[in-house]
């Protein structure tokens, strides 16, 4: 193979950005040994390389350095550890036996020491078991009482008597969209709210009920009261619901033109 | 006796080899910041995941050292191909892509319609801004096997040339890089 079309061809660039294929790699490696001009063609390419990449190096954050040297001064700490028992078990062979009996004095006080440190974790550890259970009874009463709370508000609103009203934006607020869950036989009442744009701090959305051209405050929400089911005030009856924007707190008649979003019931329809 | 503050390429590796602490650090400062921006060109939109892989790539290094073989190239274009190997692997893992869709970022970029946003967040820093030098149709085979990491055989697919092609195209479009590096 001709050296200078070999060096032409690129192969040089592929190998050391490690793009070549394995074959290509394993040729690369052969000729290098082979060639010594080949080896200095391609130090001089990586040495471009590298001085571009340091030309634009960017500073990464100070943190990862220290979480680096931690990881790394991690991994040193426990091979000087393993190390350091046998160091240990040499010397006490060696002592003599006048020492010995120091020794065992000192075992038997660490001994001693070790039982009672044992007792007051264990006293320690028990107390904090108590604790432990009774933290986890009571958030196992309260997750009971609110699947109970969900079960029901779920049985409403996929009732037989329940009508589904999809909300839909006005002119004004095409996008606002939202729907009411309404079970006329016990006239509950619930929102989820998909999108309704966000309003300022002094205002809030009010949900209204309309029956014989009249509108019957059903309470307010908020717009980032998004994608959860809230509970409104019940009706009995219904021939529309509509949602307006309100100052905060509601009002007592709805102001019609800033009506959001309308929604008939298909009982009337 | 002082510790030296600078150390030649031998002196550092056989240093690292013998884990030498203070030769490790002197390794980060020397060439984490040209690291970082080879991880940064790959994993581009995630500065969080950016910052793992440089920790992951780092820590490989120390484990690996005793792997690597001076007769085989440099110890820059050793770390640099763990730093794009191990940025390639983030790239592809779940996590990476599920962030990924939900950003919905358009995958139409090599699909013949210009994306500009995406282009210009990605294409203005280091290697990839001398890769804006290239043909198009060469640079878009650059990003993918070296950026992307896809093989010549899948890039020959996806695009639909013959491999051959492919396998020219990269090649010359590198020996061009190599130009602008200088």
């Amino acid at each position: 193979m001709n050296l200078k079309d070999y060096i032409a061809s690129g192969i040089i660039e592929s190998y050391v950005m490690g793009l070549a294929s394995e074959s290509e790699r394993a040729e690369f490696e052969q000729m290098c040994a082979q060639y010594p001009e080949l080896v200095a063609e391609r130090r001089k390419f990586e040495e471009s390389l590298e001085a571009f990449a340091s030309r634009q190096a960017e500073r990464p954050p100070v943190e990862v350095k220290a979480k680096i040297l931690e990881a790394i001064g991690g991994a040193g700490l426990r091979s000087v550890s393993s190390s350091n028992p046998s160091k240990r078990i040499i010397t006490m062979e060696n002592s003599k036996s006048q020492r010995r009996s120091g020794l065992l004095r000192f075992v038997a006080a660490a001994a001693v020491i070790l039982l009672i440190g044992m007792i007051v974790l264990y006293f320690q550890a028990s107390q904090q078991n108590k604790e432990l259970a009774n933290a986890n009874k009571a958030l196992e009463d309260r997750v009971n009482k609110s699947e109970v709370a969900l079960q029901k508000m779920i049985d409403e609103i996929s009732g037989p008597t329940t009508t589904v009203v999809n909300m839909v934006g006005t002119k004004r607020e095409p996008k606002a969209s939202a729907n009411v869950y309404w079970d006329s036989t016990s006239s509950s009442v619930y929102l989820l709210v998909k999108n309704m744009p966000s309003l300022a701090s002094d205002q809030q959305y009010q949900l209204w009920a309309l029956i014989d051209n009249k509108q019957k405050n059903l309470g307010v929400f908020d717009a980032t009261d998004k994608n959860i089911i809230l509970k409104m005030d019940s009706t009995k009856k219904a021939q529309a619901f509509a949602i307006t924007i309100e100052k905060k707190g509601g009002s007592a008649h709805p102001t019609l033109d800033s009506l959001q979003s309308v929604g008939k019931t298909q009982l009337t329809q | 006796m002082g510790m030296p503050t600078t150390y030649t390429e031998p002196e550092l590796v056989l240093a690292l080899k013998e884990r030498n602490n203070q030769a490790f650090a002197f390794l980060y400062d020397n060439y984490a910041g040209a690291l970082y921006s080879i991880i940064r060109q790959i994993v581009t939109d995630n500065n969080e995941l950016a910052n793992d892989v440089l920790q992951e790539v780092f820590i490989n290094i120390w484990r690996k050292i005793e792997s690597y073989d001076q007769t085989k190239g440099r110890l820059f274009t050793w770390m640099l191909n763990i730093a794009r190997n191990a940025s390639i692997d983030t790239l592809r893992s779940k996590s990476y892509q599920n962030a990924q869709k939900n950003q919905e970022l358009p995958d139409n970029v090599y699909k013949g319609t210009p994306n500009q946003t995406v282009q210009q967040n990605v294409d203005n820093i280091g290697l990839k801004k001398v890769l804006e030098k290239l043909k198009p149709d060469h640079r878009v085979l650059v990003d993918l096997a070296y950026f992307k990491g896809f093989t010549h055989e899948e890039i020959a697919e996806m695009m639909t040339i013959p491999l051959g092609t492919v396998k020219t195209r990269i090649r010359n479009a590198l020996l061009q890089l190599r130009e602008y590096l200088k």
